[in-house]
C-alpha cells in the first residue's frame, strides 16, 4: 500500500495531467452533458449577468441605430396592418393565435466559429423552454438550447450541427438548410432532388414540420445552383435575409399547440 | 505584483468581452489570455499549475459555450510550456525566475519560448474549434494570428510590466 502511495506521489503530476486532459475531452465530446446543460454555459447566472452588463454598456452607444431600427420595424408593421387583406402577419398564422411571440434582447453572439451560440436576456421565468424557435422580422435565428431562470442560450442558424426543415416556396419541396461554416451570409440547401425545377432567386421558407417555427417564415433566396455534382441532389447556396452581424432584438416563438401535436403523434406511434 | 494582477484581469476581460468575438481581416484571431499562461512561472511538477490552466480554460468555455475546448487547450499548453521552458533557459534559471516575461528571459529567449507555445495554441484551436486539420485558409489564420498575438503580448508586457520588473529583477 505504501509503495502504491509512493508511486502515486512520484507520478502525481502526470496523473493529474492525464486526469484533467481526460475530463476536458469528456466535456468536449459529451455535447449534452448535465454539467453543460445546467451550469457551464453562457446562460448561467454569473456569465449571464456579466454579458448582460456588457451588453447594456454597448447598447447605450447603439441607441441611435436602435431607434432607427425600431422606426423601420414600426413602419413595416403599419404597412402590413394597412394591407391586412390577406389576413397574414409576417406571412405566418399568428392571427390564429397558435403562435405567440416573446421579445428578447441578444446579449452575446458570435459568428466566427463553426458552432455559434447566442445568449438572450430572458429565461424560464418568462416561460422560455428548450426547443423553442427564435426569429426576427428578417427570418429565423435559431433554437433555444439551454435555459436558466433569467437567461437562455440558443443554437444559432450559423452552427454546423444545426439543421432546419424548410420548403422551397414556389414548388413546396421539402428540404433542409445547414450552415457549412464559411460565410455568415449564406447557408446550404440540402436534399433537393434534381428533378425539381428551381431557379436562382426562389424563396426558401420554414416548413413547420418540427413545431419549432411557424410555417412560412422567410429564410432566404437561392443564390446559386450547382447541378454538376455526382449526387441525386442539387448543391444549392442560400443567401440569408437575416443579418447575424448586428443582431439585437429577437422574438422567441411559443407554439401553444405543440404539446397537443406531440401527444397526438405519440399516440400514433404507440398504436403501431 | 500589482502590475501582474492588473495585467491578468485585463487579459481575461479583453479575451472574454472584446476579442472573443473579433476576427481581424478575415484571418487574425488575437488571444491575449494566452499571455497569462505563458507568463505563469515554472514550478517543477506543480499540480496547482495544471489546475489554474484548467480553471482558466473552463472560465473561457463558459462564456464561449464550448465546454471542454479551452480547458483542454490550456492543459496541453501548460504541460508543453513547462517542459519547453526548461529546454530554452535551463532548469536553474527556470526555477529562479518568478515571471516568464520578456524582461526576465531576454528578447530572444522570450521569442524562442513563447512563439512555439502560441503556434501550438492556434494549431489546437484550428483542429478542435474549426474541425479542420489542414487548409490554406487555416494556415494563413495560424500564421497571421500567431504573429499578431506575439506582438500584442510583447506590447502588453511593455505597457504593464516594465517598471515593476525593472525594480524587481534587474
Amino acid at each position: 500500500m505504501s509503495n502504491l502511495l509512493r508511486i502515486l506521489g512520484v507520478y502525481k503530476y502526470s496523473i493529474t495531467f492525464w486526469f484533467l486532459l481526460f475530463s476536458s475531452v469528456l466535456l468536449l465530446l459529451n455535447n449534452n452533458s448535465f454539467l453543460k446543460s445546467y451550469y457551464f454555459n453562457s446562460s448561467n447566472m454569473i456569465a449571464g449577468k456579466a454579458l448582460s452588463s456588457r451588453n447594456s454598456i454597448i447598447n447605450y452607444f447603439n441607441l441611435k441605430s436602435k431607434n432607427h431600427q425600431l422606426l423601420e420595424e414600426n413602419r413595416y408593421l403599419i404597412e402590413k396592418y394597412m394591407n391586412v387583406d390577406s389576413m397574414k402577419f409576417f406571412e405566418i398564422d399568428l392571427l390564429e393565435n397558435r403562435y405567440k411571440l416573446i421579445s428578447a434582447v441578444v446579449i452575446n453572439n458570435s459568428i466566427n466559429k463553426k458552432e455559434n451560440y447566442i445568449t438572450l436576456n430572458i429565461g424560464s421565468i418568462l416561460g422560455i423552454k428548450e426547443g423553442m424557435g427564435v426569429i426576427t422580422r428578417n427570418g429565423i435565428v435559431g433554437k433555444i438550447k439551454y435555459v436558466s431562470g433569467n437567461f437562455s442560450t440558443l443554437i444559432s442558424l450559423l452552427n454546423t450541427k444545426y439543421f432546419v426543415s424548410t420548403l422551397i416556396k414556389k414548388t413546396n419541396t421539402l428540404s433542409s438548410i445547414n450552415w457549412n461554416g464559411d460565410n455568415p451570409d449564406q447557408t446550404k440547401l440540402l436534399y433537393v432532388p434534381k428533378h425539381v425545377k428551381i431557379e436562382v432567386g426562389d424563396s426558401i421558407i420554414t416548413s413547420s414540420y418540427n413545431s419549432i417555427y411557424p410555417k412560412g417564415i422567410l429564410i432566404g433566396t437561392i443564390k446559386s445552383i450547382n447541378k454538376n455534382i455526382n449526387s441525386n441532389f442539387y448543391d444549392i447556396d442560400i443567401k440569408l435575409f437575416q443579418n447575424f452581424y448586428n443582431l439585437s432584438t429577437v422574438y422567441v416563438v411559443l407554439d401553444t399547440q405543440k404539446n397537443e401535436k406531440i401527444l397526438l403523434e405519440l399516440k400514433n406511434t404507440n398504436a403501431r | 505584483m500589482r502590475g501582474n494582477f492588473i495585467l491578468f484581469i485585463i487579459l481575461i476581460f479583453t479575451q472574454i468581452f472584446v476579442l472573443n468575438k473579433m476576427l481581424f481581416f478575415d484571418y487574425i484571431l488575437i488571444s491575449p489570455y494566452l499571455l497569462a499562461l505563458i507568463l505563469y512561472p515554472y514550478y517543477k511538477d506543480s499540480i496547482l499549475n495544471l489546475f489554474i490552466g484548467f480553471i482558466l480554460g473552463i472560465l473561457l468555455d463558459i462564456f464561449n459555450d464550448s465546454l471542454g475546448l479551452y480547458a483542454l487547450i490550456s492543459i496541453i499548453i501548460i504541460y508543453f510550456k513547462n517542459s519547453w521552458v526548461l529546454k530554452i533557459i535551463g532548469n536553474d534559471k527556470a526555477n529562479e525566475i518568478t515571471l516568464l516575461s520578456i524582461f526576465n528571459l531576454g528578447k530572444l529567449n522570450f521569442f524562442n519560448y513563447s512563439f512555439p507555445v502560441i503556434i501550438l495554441y492556434y494549431l489546437l484551436i484550428i483542429i478542435f474549434e474549426f474541425n479542420v486539420f489542414f487548409s490554406f485558409d487555416n494556415f494563413l489564420t495560424l500564421t497571421f494570428s500567431s504573429v499578431s498575438t506575439y506582438f500584442v503580448m510583447v506590447l502588453l508586457q511593455y505597457l504593464f510590466l516594465k517598471s515593476d520588473q525593472k525594480n524587481e529583477w534587474r
